[in-house]
This record gives C-alpha cells, structure tokens and sequence, in this order.
C-alpha cells in the first residue's frame, strides 16, 4: 500500500488560483471595455473571448503549443531573455488553465457591466470624478455579484481542466501532474481506491471553495441592498 | 450669462437649440423626445453636440469651431437627473459627499454637514438611497450636486415620479431650497406648462429639437409663437383665420363663418391661426352690444375639481370655456342650451404653423 500523493492536490489549487488571479487581471478589463465597446473591433474581441469555451480543449492546446512553444517566436523570446519555458512546467499549466477559465470571468462580469443604469456613472461623472475612479467606486461595488460568479465559474473550471492542461503542460510526476491527469492516471492503472480517494478530495475541495466564495459574495449583497 | 446655441442631429431629430439665460430659473418646456433631455446633456457633456457652442460667464464648456469640449467631469455643471441617480451602494451621507472625494479634509465634512441640514436630511445619513422616500432621494440628488458647488444647475424633470399630492409639497420644497442655496441659473426641463409656470421666471419651448420661443412666463402665456406653444401651453381655442382687414391696432379675422375682432397686428406669415384660452371666454344669458358676442349651442358641461369647461358651439367652430365652479351662469348652461358666447378681442392671440 502506497502512500498516497498529495502533489497534484496541491498543483491544481495553486494552478486554478493562479489562473483565476490571472483571469480577473485580463478579465475585468476586458469586460469592461467591451461593455462601453460600440465598434466593430469590440465585437471581434466578443467573438473571439469565446474561442475557449466552443473549442475542443486539445485543439485549444495544440494553438497554445503552436502560440508559446519553445520553437514560437514568443517562446524563443521567453526562453533567451528571461530562460521561462512554459511547455511542459506548471507555468504552462497556469496559462492553459487561465485561457480556459477567462472567459467565464468576461462574460458574466461584462453582463453585470452592462446591466448599470448609465445615468449613475454620468452622475459620477458630472460629480467631477474621471472614469478610472467611477469604475472603482461604482461600477465595481455594483458589479460585485456578478464578478463572483464569474470568479467562482473561472475556478472550477481552472480547477477541473485536463485537455488543454495536458495538452500545454504534459503530466510530468511531482513537476506538472495536476489532479484530473492523476485521476486519469490511477483510473488506468486500475487503482480504484486511489481514484476513489482523489475524486472525494477532488469533489470537497472544489465545493468547499465555491461555498467560501459565494460566502464572500452573499456578505457584499447584505451590505449593498 | 449662460449661453447656449447647438445643434445635433439625431435618427428621429434635428436639434437646434439656442438660448441665454443670465440668472434665475428658465424652464425648457416641451413634450416627450423633443430634445430636452438630450439639450441637458450636451450642457452636462454627458453627450455632445454636432456643433455650435456652450459657453458660461464667458468660458467655453464647448465650441465646435474651437475645438473646445470640455469632460464632464471639468464643468461645475450640477445635473439632478431625472430618475436623481443616487448610488444604491452608498449612504446619503456618501452619496453627498461623492463630488468632493474619499480622502478629503474635515473641512468637507462640515460642508457635507452642513448641506445636508439646509435640505433636512439630518438623521438619514446613515441610510441608504432606498430607504428614503422620493421626496428625500430628491433632496438628496440635489445636496449631492450642490455640494460640488456648481456655477449651473440642471434639473431634468423633477417631479414627474412623484403624484399629485406630494407633487405639489416636492415642488414647493425644492424650490425653497434651491432659491435660499444657489443663486446661479438653474434649467428645469419639464413638459408641463403649470409646473413650468410656477417654478420658472423665463420658459423656452422646444418643438422637434428646436426652440422656437423663448421668453418670460407672460409672454409665453399671452403670445405663443406657434401652433404647439399654443398647445404646449394649455391652449385650448385655437382655430385657422383669414384676415379681412387689419388697420392700426385692430384686426379682423374670419374664422369660418364668424368674424372677429382682435386687437394687435397678426404676424404676416401663412397659415394664420387665432387661439383665445378658454378661462378668458364669457358664456352670457342674453346678447349684448359688446363686439365679439355670438350666438352658441352649449353641447356639454364637464364638472371639474377647481372650475367647470362649458362646450359651446357656434356654427362649425366649437369653443372651450373654463368657468369658475360657483359662476351662476353654471346654473343656465345646464338648462338652457342656447346662449351667448363672448371673445374679449384683447385676450385674443395670432400664431402660425
């Protein structure tokens, strides 16, 4: 009887934090902008946020093999000037998870955008108050729900991603084995304790982190009515 | 002196709108999607115009042929919006203190005191937009604005959410206010003519986004300039004219089969119209030797709360008589149903299309 591996346990936490913290530092702009967006290029960038979601998650890999591999020109650029490799390192398993996370976050935070009366920012505006300290101050306090739903969407999906992961970062054992992949692993190797084990942790994590979030979002709402 | 002189074109409207306005209170009076709102926010710069310019004291807020358009947030214009657009998230005393910014001095802490106790909103500081009632959420939207101290205040149709009884109280109050705590002009938008009237030292009408007539509330009263300032206005006898003869002060007209006296010179333009309003319409018992006196059918009475509108009919031309509830001729209208019209000839107005 092995000892069981708490390695990917941990990978894939930190893996679908990271990748959320990434997607809320592209997603909410995005959203935003293509919330005030009337112009063709903000259909395109609409359009485009859903890539992720209707693609196969290996054909979403092979482009992002295609996009940062070390033969890329990004990956050329990445590997001699900062000597970062992103195929096949958890840092490749950040960035799928990401991509395949954000646009859920674009999504439901650019609805709860939209959805604000325009005459409250113009109210902000006529107050004397320029547009970065309007949306700080009212676009976000009221956008609040929306933006956590998106962050809890883009964590589980972060949290439970194996194509494109597998696809970008491999299942190296102890370097880039995230949960889904050992799982996969322990089910092939016929080991149905272990898969049974991962899957309980697997299941209890991902709904004790949506509840502390939803938590999070529940306290604002009392809060602002 | 406040100037404007804009135009925008829009899908539904060609906007043309020029006015002054030193200081006091001008309405701009006009009915629903004429442009008023939307005038309101090319002062604001919520919106901008096609070109033209806005200028206050002096200082251009916008000038096309300069290329000036001053941001929104540059202008020291207070808008209270229609829906007044408190933040929900926010308490009063947040939402008042808003315009000055989070991490200001106690000196605007006093300011924000002390705005909120000249529009009484002490003790509510604490609560939020929706726990107010309509009246105090106004109140609020205005100490917001004024706190910022602007050198403009617009009000973009105060009290059409508010219902009859509170309207009047709402009305009374804010102008109260507004007069004892900012004495730059103020823009009230509305498309009532009575709220306009009472509030309002000067009143503009606005017709398909242009302004047709701007003027004081009297001679707006007295001297509509077109057919729908007439209307807007509350007109309620307006009828085509032909003129006979007009000679010094004196004119008179053919209106179908009747002729009529008026007095003043008609403007000489086509489609001449006459308009009397129908509180200056005497109905009499019996014919008299005053000009202007017609025989009439009485075809309705219709109670109303303050005064009672008499229908009268004299050949094809159907006039609309306001008469005050205890007039004993009340009494004879009811019964009798043919009697006499008089058109006092000062009373009577021209306008055209």
């Amino acid at each position: 009887m092995n000892e069981l591996n708490y390695f990917p346990l941990f990978l894939s936490i930190k893996v679908a934090v990271l990748a959320t913290l990434t997607s809320l530092a592209i997603g909410i702009p995005t959203a935003y902008y293509l919330s005030i967006s009337k112009s063709r290029i903000g259909d395109i960038i609409d359009s485009l946020t859903n890539f992720p979601v209707i693609l196969p998650p290996t054909v979403l890999g092979y482009y992002l093999l295609v996009l940062l591999g070390r033969q890329s020109p990004i990956g050329i650029f990445l590997e001699k000037n900062f000597d970062i490799m992103i195929v096949f390192t958890p840092i490749g398993a950040v960035i799928a998870a990401s991509v395949v996370s954000v646009p859920y976050l674009i999504k439901s935070a650019k609805t709860s955008f939209c959805e604000i009366d325009s005459d409250l920012l113009n109210a902000g505006r006529v107050l004397g108050k320029n547009e970065a300290y309007i949306f700080l101050t009212i676009i976000i306090p009221l956008s609040w729900r929306g933006i956590i739903a998106g962050i809890t969407m883009a964590f589980a999906r972060a949290l439970g991603d194996f194509g494109t992961t597998l696809m970008v970062a491999g299942s190296i054992p102890d370097k880039t084995l995230t949960m889904p992949i050992a799982i996969y692993n322990a089910m092939q190797a016929d080991d149905t304790r272990t898969v049974n084990l991962l899957v309980a942790i697997m299941t209890i994590t991902a709904l004790s982190v949506i509840f502390i979030i939803s938590r999070i979002g529940k306290k604002r709402k009392t809060q602002n009515v | 002196m406040f100037e404007v002189n804009i135009r925008k074109k829009l899908p539904q409207l060609d906007m043309n709108i020029a006015f002054t306005l030193k200081k006091g209170v001008l309405a701009i009076l006009g009915t629903s999607g004429c442009g008023k709102t939307m005038t309101l926010k090319c002062i604001a710069g919520i919106t901008n115009p096609d070109s033209g310019y806005i200028s206050n004291n002096g200082i251009y807020l916008y000038n096309s042929e300069k290329k000036i358009s001053l941001n929104p947030h540059k202008r020291k214009v207070g808008y209270v919006f229609q829906n007044y657009a408190l933040f929900p998230h926010m308490t009063v005393y947040q939402n008042i203190s808003y315009g000055l910014g989070l991490f200001n001095s106690s000196k605007n802490n006093t300011a924000v005191s002390d705005i909120i106790n000249r529009v009484r909103l002490n003790g509510l500081e604490k609560r939020y937009p929706h726990q107010l009632s309509g009246g105090q959420q106004q109140r609020c939207a205005l100490a917001r604005t004024l706190v910022t101290d602007p050198e403009i205040l617009l009000l973009d149709e105060p009290f059409s959410a508010a219902d009859g009884h509170t309207k009047h109280i709402l009305e009374s109050e804010l102008i109260e206010i507004i007069k004892s705590n900012f004495h730059k002009p103020v823009l009230l938008v509305t498309h009532n003519i009575e709220e306009a009237y009472r509030l309002s030292d000067r009143i503009m009408i606005i017709e398909h986004g242009t302004t047709v007539q701007t003027a004081s509330k009297k001679e707006i009263i007295d001297h509509p300039k077109t057919l729908n300032a007439a209307r807007i206005t509350g007109c309620k006898n307006i009828f085509p004219a032909d003129i006979i003869s007009s000679s010094g002060k004196e004119t008179i007209i053919k209106c179908s089969e009747m002729t009529i006296r008026a007095i003043g010179k008609p403007p000489k333009k086509n489609n001449l119209h006459i308009g009397v309003r129908a509180h200056y319409i005497n109905i009499l018992p019996t014919e008299t030797s005053q000009p202007n006196t017609y025989p009439c059918r009485i075809s309705e009475v219709i109670e109303g709360i303050f005064s009672t509108t008499v229908i009268a009919e004299c050949g094809s031309n159907t006039f609309r008589a306001e008469i005050s509830k205890n007039a004993p001729i009340l009494d004879i209208c009811r019964k009798n149903k043919k009697l006499f019209i008089h058109i006092p000839s000062d009373k009577i107005f021209f306008t055209s299309e």
